[in-house]
């Protein structure tokens, strides 16, 4: 009997434990994420989809010096105003050799800006949330983390973009040639 | 005056109405997809907490997860390109992964210095499951479609260690 109640209390305490982190992120998280949301939304809507697309234009075009803006500041502007998925239609102001490269840019940021804005994938918060919510238990700076975590992910995305150009342009000429 | 009065009332109501929709999309947004996703995750950690699964969990992984090597071998591991695109949907593998490294790390078992980097090594796949769709998002052509998917796979093998190691220099000084 001892043994019975003994086995009830564990399993129960898997689920007080689970429950108690629930609350623990229902206060701590949904609420700055709600108000954060709205404002972003609001100012998304405030700026407009023309004033975006302008933007787009510019920064998408050809040639090495706009790699850079390209393949760091246009995922960011995508995925920030646009959120994820709707970031990657973006790609269509590039030029048609340039889309691979742009989209895995743009998808390898959409982690990387839900530590400080995480408005951009909240279907996708745990990535960030679940490693941040281990610092935070003790006593670590998440802020500081995820201040790098966003910068070491445009370097990140410059460096993927720079490469998939290079082996796609490879694969490509490869293709015709055969 | 009237004129006037009227283009207030309308812009006002405007931003009001803008305001208020913003508000209904995040909370839509919660109740659909963060609250239930938060759910599953907190019931993975108390199981993770409250068992013997967490410490097998935790040798397991405390070898990859504690050395910039180990994080690396993770890494490329997921970056395979027959691997990766079964990794990638709903981000659903990281997510989880990044839950249990995150536990072993409040638990003491995987030093914090590591969590960057870490969130690198556990996400090469990004996206590898989607290409094909955020090509046509953008209006790429079928042929840039055909050759920039093996192109963004073949990528990510070079591109995910190069990561960590990113991850890693910005973790300096943390």
């Amino acid at each position: 009997m001892d043994a019975l109640v003994a086995g009830a209390e564990a399993f129960i305490q898997v689920f007080r434990t689970a429950a108690d982190v629930f609350v623990g992120f229902t206060t701590g998280i949904i609420p700055i994420v709600v108000v954060f949301l709205t404002a972003v939304n609001a100012t998304v809507n405030f700026i407009g989809k023309e004033r975006v697309e302008g933007f787009a234009k510019w920064a998408s075009q050809e040639g090495w010096i706009y790699m850079p803006v390209r393949y760091t500041l246009l995922p960011f502007v995508a995925v920030f105003m646009l959120t994820n998925p709707v970031c990657y239609t973006f790609g269509t102001f590039l030029p048609e050799k340039h889309k691979p490269a742009f989209y895995d840019a743009a998808v390898s940021f959409v982690h990387p800006i839900t530590g400080i804005f995480p408005h951009a994938n909240g279907g996708e918060l745990f990535v960030w949330l679940g490693i941040a919510a281990g610092v935070e238990a003790i006593g670590g700076n998440t802020t500081a983390l995820a201040v790098r975590y966003l910068l070491a992910g445009l370097v990140v995305i410059l460096i993927r973009g720079i490469v998939t150009d290079i082996i796609y342009g490879i694969m490509v000429s490869r293709k015709e040639n055969a | 005056m009237q004129a006037l009065i009227e283009k207030i009332g309308r812009s006002v109501g405007g931003v009001v109405g803008t305001l208020f929709q913003a508000g209904r999309d995040a909370v839509d947004l919660c109740l659909k997809t963060i609250i239930p996703f938060m759910a599953f995750v907190t019931f993975v950690i108390g199981l993770i907490l409250e068992t013997g699964v967490g410490d097998a969990i935790a040798n397991g992984i405390k070898g990859f997860s504690s050395s910039l090597g180990g994080l690396m071998i993770v890494c490329i591991i997921c970056a395979i390109p027959l691997l990766s695109p079964l990794l990638g949907p709903g981000a659903v593998i990281a997510q989880i992964v990044g839950v249990l490294i995150g536990t072993e790390i409040g638990r003491g078992n995987i030093d914090p210095s590591m969590a960057l980097p870490a969130l690198f090594a556990i996400n090469p796949q990004v996206g590898c499951d989607f290409v094909p769709v955020g090509l046509a998002l953008g209006e790429a052509e079928p042929k840039t479609v055909e050759v920039g998917v093996p192109a963004v796979l073949t990528s990510r093998m070079i591109t995910g260690p190069i990561s960590v190691v990113v991850g890693y220099l910005f973790a300096l000084g943390l």
